[in-house]
């Protein structure tokens, strides 16, 4: 029963697994279900897992029960499915051009707004034209190019390019829900930094040692004599440095915030503070970079123990980092040049790392890289880089 | 609201505002003998829920909440070796040393299943553990039975207990764990519904305090960037205040002026938001 109803949810995107439609199916049998307001209620709530799909489920819904037509894409989705066929005209110009019927040369001339404008439009008409509004979800999409350009699930983000292009920027900025979905996933993320967890004795002597125990109690002929160990305590304290200046890092600030965030309830203590291209002799706790400032000169009365986690792409004239005077920002006078700053918080904290979401294989044509690269042990801002810098943090640890 | 517990179907309890669509869930999910893992900002009643669910049907209600350094077995039962230590050097107890059952203490989730009638399981912010403790947990409750390995017994459920799974909606479970329960995600209540909710707290309340003080709640939780925007709780507790307080008048409420912002915002940043926008709401 309802075969097509599951095959619908299936083709819209929702993760529907056969067992929890055999599941629907016992309930149905054992008469739990006796009207379709039920239906809706039971259904929903075996097959669909995560609020997300609601939306999706309540329109496949309707459409398949009542025959209610599936809405027609509003503006939102609309710009949606124009943020995909943005993608796809990034990884495949010449097609795409071809299917809209449009020269290459005239669509690469435009900007990227007037590109998802000129998208917005085509799509308009496009459903206009062919489907005279009917049915937008299945398989005949909205486009020519069509059933390809709908992301149910939240937008993807565009990989990471060696080439980034501006309309590549103006889409990363558009993400709508960027901690769902992006190249570092939740559960990854959540896989790396559970390895930053120190685990040093420091709590108190409350755990009772067995085998100690058992062992010292024979030593005393059978008196008792209980050992404790010290329970393990997670006391591992975070600063998060990042360069929110300029379009280079814009993508990155939210994702790195995100994710830290994500992992806050691991650490002790978790500060973020801001600062543009390098650290003079101020960072900020406000994203604005002009309220609160906050004296690189007073991180010396922080944890020496402290994570300090420096994001960041490194790059920028050779200047700002080595003369007295080096910001680009006027307001912004400095007495002691930033590479200098930079080698106290390295002397500050042992446990300071430089994450660049830079690839690696670039870092050598930037001059200002190899400068800072000498001064903090620098990690891609990858998975795999991630990884290697929460072991590189814990590595040291170990040696204490 | 009365307590109602007509052929063992959930419908309400006496402090607990139900929608609808809930019960069906909460029906459903016992009748197929599936955890139900709810979702939903703090605030929304989840765990709520789930004593609503004992006091109707009248169920005894165990409570296992979720540490991030727990560990299954912990959940399941502990072998206390430390008395039994003593038990064998001192000999005094009625206990009998060889007899290693006798030092078997059930967990929360053992305590369900020994239970002598059926109970109410709720596992409390399940998100907090990591993904092999919540995988082997499913386990365990898919079976209804565990291994205790100092004895080589196995436990076996007497009653299926109704089991209640919330979880904050920040992070995803994972797949295998997803396809194991039922799920719904609580919505965070309507005006209408919030009105009723706070009647069933407040059965005397008036009806101008009411409207006024729930009207003013939704424009807080408005407010921009505040963190940590004030739920039910909140709401109940400052309603509390409001009452408490020989001097306030409800048309303080309607001129803007809102007192025991603390009650509503426990964070100091977006208590200083709130009391600045309310100071230039009144303006």
């Amino acid at each position: 029963m309802f075969t097509n109803f599951f095959y619908l949810l299936k083709q819209v995107g929702i993760p529907v697994s056969p067992t929890s439609f055999l599941r629907l199916q016992k309930a149905l049998q054992l008469g739990l279900i006796t009207s379709i307001d039920d239906f809706y209620t039971a259904a929903r709530s075996i097959l669909v897992k995560s609020e997300r799909y609601f939306d999706l489920y309540d329109q496949v819904f309707a459409h398949h029960f009542e025959g209610a037509e599936l809405e027609e894409p509003d503006e939102f989705e609309l710009s949606r499915v124009a943020q995909a066929l943005l993608d796809e005209w990034l990884k495949n110009p010449k097609e795409l051009a071809e299917a809209l019927g449009v020269d290459e040369k005239s669509l690469s001339k435009l900007s990227p707004e007037e590109l998802l404008q000129y998208f917005l439009d085509r799509l308009k008409e496009q459903t206009g034209e062919h489907h005279g509004g009917s049915k937008w979800i299945g398989t005949g999409g909205t486009s020519p190019v069509g059933h390809s350009g709908y992301h149910p699930g939240g937008m993807r983000v565009g990989g990471v390019s060696r080439n980034k292009s501006a309309v590549k920027v103006a889409m990363d900025r558009r993400y709508r829900d960027y901690s769902q979905e992006g190249p570092l996933t939740q559960a990854q993320i959540g896989e790396a930094l559970k390895r930053l967890r120190n685990m040093i004795p420091v709590g108190p002597k409350d755990q009772v040692n067995i085998d100690e125990t058992i062992y010292h109690t024979m030593k005393n002929a059978g008196e008792i004599e209980i050992i404790f160990d010290r329970s393990l305590k997670d006391r591992l304290k975070v600063i998060l440095a990042i360069d929110n200046g300029g379009w280079s890092m814009d993508p990155y600030v939210e994702l790195v915030q995100t994710l830290f965030n994500h992992a806050r309830a691991q650490f002790k203590e978790l500060r973020t503070f801001f600062f543009h291209n390098t650290i003079y002799d101020n960072l900020w706790e406000d994203p604005a970079r002009y309220r609160k400032p906050f004296k690189v000169d007073d991180l010396a009365r922080l944890d020496p123990e402290t994570r300090f986690i420096i994001v960041g792409d490194a790059s920028m004239a050779p200047y700002e980092l080595m003369a007295t005077d080096g910001s680009i920002h006027i307001e912004e006078r400095t007495y002691k040049p930033s590479h200098e700053r930079l080698r106290f918080i390295a002397a500050t904290f042992p446990f300071a790392i430089w994450l660049n979401p830079k690839m690696e294989q670039e870092w050598p044509y930037t001059r200002t890289i190899g400068m800072i690269r000498e001064i903090f042990p620098m990690f891609e801002l990858t998975i795999d880089g991630l990884e290697k810098a929460v072991n590189y943090m814990m590595g040291k640890n170990h040696l204490n | 609201m009365k307590v109602e517990s007509t052929n063992g179907m959930f419908t309400g309890a006496s402090k607990y505002v139900l929608d609808e669509e809930l019960a069906k869930i909460v029906n459903i999910s016992m009748a197929l003998e599936m955890p139900l893992l709810l979702k939903g900002e703090p605030g929304t009643g989840k765990t709520m829920l789930a004593h609503a669910i004992a006091e109707a049907l009248n169920m005894r209600l165990i409570v296992l909440n979720v540490k991030s350094s727990m560990k299954l077995v912990e959940a399941l039962y502990q072998y206390d070796t430390l008395t039994r230590l003593n038990d064998s050097r001192f000999g005094d107890s009625s206990r009998d040393v060889s007899n290693i059952e006798e030092y078997i203490k059930m967990g929360k989730i053992g305590q369900a299943f020994v239970a002598d009638e059926r109970v109410v399981l709720l596992i409390d912010e399940i998100d907090k553990a990591d993904t092999d403790f919540q995988d082997d947990m499913l386990d365990v409750l898919d079976q209804m039975e565990f291994d205790i390995i100092e004895i080589d017994k196995t436990i076996r459920a007497k009653h299926r207990p109704v089991i209640i799974i919330t979880s904050n909606a920040k992070k995803d479970l994972s797949d295998p764990f997803l396809g194991r329960c039922n799920f719904h995600h609580i919505a965070f209540p309507e005006p209408d519904m919030m009105r009723k909710i706070v009647s069933v707290h407040f059965p005397d309340i008036s009806k101008e305090l009411l409207e006024n003080s729930v009207k003013a709640f939704y424009r807080m939780r408005e407010f921009r960037g505040v963190e940590k925007k004030p739920a039910t709780r909140e709401l109940i507790n400052w309603i509390r205040a409001l009452e408490s307080d020989p001097d306030f008048k409800v048309k303080d409420l309607v001129k803007g002026d809102i007192p025991y912002l603390g009650v509503l915002f426990k964070k100091s940043p977006d208590y200083a938001i709130a009391r600045g926008t309310v100071s230039r709401m009144r303006i």
